[in-house]
């Protein structure tokens, strides 16, 4: 009994080794290449680079310009986060917290609508007529509008556990409903803010399709989108330096999600599990 | 409740009623007063509440419109009715990209849960190290598509890539070309699907295992129950909402999917990867037929919207089967 159980624990660590080495070893492989000559890629397969061939970065670096995209990436990034964490706590504690006649239709509004894609090409023909296309704006509003309505669903379900007499108090206090909530409720909210946020700074960092029908000059791109346009001009030939750019566009975001996986994992599978 | 402000403009107003008796004066206060705590709440939900309007959900109606021109961007829009609806029956490249699109959902989906499921089991025993197995599986979530698909590009590569030299590393002669072959470019593309997000519904489904109390185990432990009769009676019917968000999720990104194919394959060879989404990027932005693309995406937000109701009241009613 006791060595079956052994044994399946055994053959358990087998398994879990075996697709791990299946994620990591990829990734690991990517970075490797990076710094592999021409000579290596071809020959060193498999193992660690000799070669160490750092101006793989410099030049990736110049020919994908990717200085401004790392810069675009971060501005509509953290301008999505910003907009998305404050509009949706202040919905999201006004819904869970005031009784008022529409509140519950408005909730339902974003949870019935919100599965729906984005509309891209009215989206696209509106930005046109509003003469917003190839702007942070044309980026910006469409990303936070996507990432509203669960992130007021988060907020919400999440405020409606704070005990109501913690805002009371503030309001005997002489506290209006706003400094309530800003002093009193949000301090001890930090957890569901962090959530929300990295919820929303994965997405943003990370989005592909938007800026792929929204931005049309160079200096606009954002990572992924500079990364994806480098592969399709050099990715014949010059292949250590494509991967210079893949680890670039990923390697920071690995190590802080590392340095922070627990909050990572609870933000982005908050959705599922909430809803 | 009110600002300060009001709270003066009330003040006055009740001071200029002066015939009033002070018991109205309290009733006026009152009623001003609940006026204020009436609309401040939407004060607090308009910029969000506006803020989707305009970017989401005018573009969304807006869209119905659109579906009802013949436009291409440039010269006047001429206004064609049903049309372009009545074109897709038409659209010799449709049908193949739905059925990609079921193809790619019915692997993804089993890969993920097969997979997710396995390795949460795995995971949810008192193992060492289990921390480390769950950061580095969820691993592949936070990296983007694009690098994603490149990466895996490479992988695939014939020469130089990762699989093939480890095929003929163990004695295959031949070797498959993964994404050149019209016949397993589409299982190579759900591989990387499955490889993305199977850390993720594994996360998921170990959330909905440690909710499963230790007492139904021990209970079936004591009717003599094995292993594998304890997954199937306690574990499988326990899990059943966390599996059915798990479905949902992953069915509805497949019949959703854009990235991956555009980023890898751009919809070939053959045509044997384009998928529905591709396919409307494809007459939208490349063909300039923004009417007809319109179109196309309302067929496909119904056809999702329908497929994932059926997909939960089918599995909601089997749960009810279950208990009965």
């Amino acid at each position: 009994m006791k060595s079956q159980a052994a044994l399946l624990r055994a053959l358990s660590h087998v398994v879990l080794i075996a697709f791990t080495i299946v994620v990591v070893y990829p990734v690991v492989w990517m970075v490797f290449a990076s710094l592999k000559d021409r000579a290596e890629i071809l020959g060193n397969i498999w193992g660690p680079p000799q070669a160490m061939a750092f101006e793989n970065y410099t030049k990736a670096w110049e020919r994908a310009q990717l200085g401004f995209a790392l810069l675009n990436s971060v501005i509509i990034s953290l301008a999505t986060v910003v907009l998305v964490t404050l509009f949706a706590a202040l919905a999201g504690y006004a819904l869970a917290r005031f009784k008022f006649r529409f509140a519950t239709v408005i909730l339902l509004i974003f949870v019935l609508t919100m599965q729906a894609p984005v509309p891209i090409i009215p989206l696209y023909v509106m930005l046109v007529r509003l003469g917003l296309t190839n702007s942070y704006q044309a980026l910006i509003l469409p990303m936070v509008a996507g990432g509203l309505p669960l992130s007021i669903f988060i907020f919400q379900a999440y405020f409606r556990t704070v005990p109501r007499e913690l805002h009371e108090a503030a309001i005997v206090d002489g506290c209006t409903q706003l400094q309530a909530f800003l002093r009193i409720i949000i301090p001890i909210s930090a957890p569901v803010f962090a959530t929300i946020s990295i919820l929303q700074f994965l997405g943003s960092w990370n989005e592909y399709f938007l800026p792929l029908i929204l931005v049309r000059s160079p200096e606009l791109r954002t990572l992924p989108l500079a990364i994806q346009v480098f592969f399709y001009d050099w990715g014949r030939s010059e292949w250590e330096q494509v991967f210079a750019a893949l680890t670039i566009g990923s390697l920071p975001m690995i190590v802080v999600y590392i340095l922070m996986q627990r909050q990572f994992i609870q933000g982005l599978t908050s959705g599922a599990v909430k809803g | 409740m009110l600002q300060a402000k009001d709270f003066d403009r009330t003040h006055l107003m009740a001071n200029s009623l002066a015939a009033r008796t002070p018991t109205q004066d309290v009733k006026k206060r009152m009623s001003r007063r609940t006026l204020g705590a009436r609309l401040s709440p939407y004060l607090w939900v308009l910029p969000a509440l506006l803020l989707y309007l305009v970017f989401k959900l005018v573009p969304l109606i807006g869209g119905v419109g659109l579906s009802l021109l013949r436009w291409d961007g440039i010269a006047e829009p001429v206004f064609v009715g049903l049309q372009n609806f009545e074109r897709m029956f038409d659209d010799e490249a449709l049908l193949p990209a739905l059925l990609h699109n079921v193809q790619y959902a019915l692997g993804t989906v089993a890969g993920k849960m097969a997979l997710a499921l396995l390795l949460a089991l795995l995971i949810n025993q008192s193992l060492r190290g289990r921390g480390i197995y769950r950061t580095a599986l969820f691993m592949p979530v936070v990296m983007s598509f694009v690098v994603v698909g490149i990466l895996w590009a490479w992988l695939y590569n014939n020469q130089f890539g990762l699989i093939n030299n480890l095929l003929r590393a163990v004695g295959f002669t031949t070797t498959p070309d993964w994404l050149g072959n019209p016949r397993i470019a589409m299982w190579s593309l759900i591989i990387v699907d499955i490889w993305k997000w199977y850390g993720f519904h594994m996360v998921i489904f170990l959330a909905g295992l440690q909710t499963i109390p230790a007492e139904l185990y021990d209970a079936a432990l004591v009717d003599g129950a094995g292993r594998w009769k304890q997954f199937l009676n306690v574990t499988l019917p326990l899990l059943r909402p966390v599996i059915i968000v798990n479905v949902t999720l992953s069915l509805m990104g497949a019949l959703n999917v854009f990235d991956i194919p555009y980023i890898m394959t751009e919809g070939g060879p053959a045509n044997s990867t384009n998928v529905l989404a591709l396919h409307i990027y494809i007459q939208s932005f490349k063909f300039y037929r923004l009417g007809y693309g319109a179109a196309l995406s309302y067929a496909l937000f119904v056809f999702v919207s329908v497929i994932a109701l059926l997909q939960i009241r089918f599995m909601a009613r089997g749960s009810e089967g279950a208990e009965g």
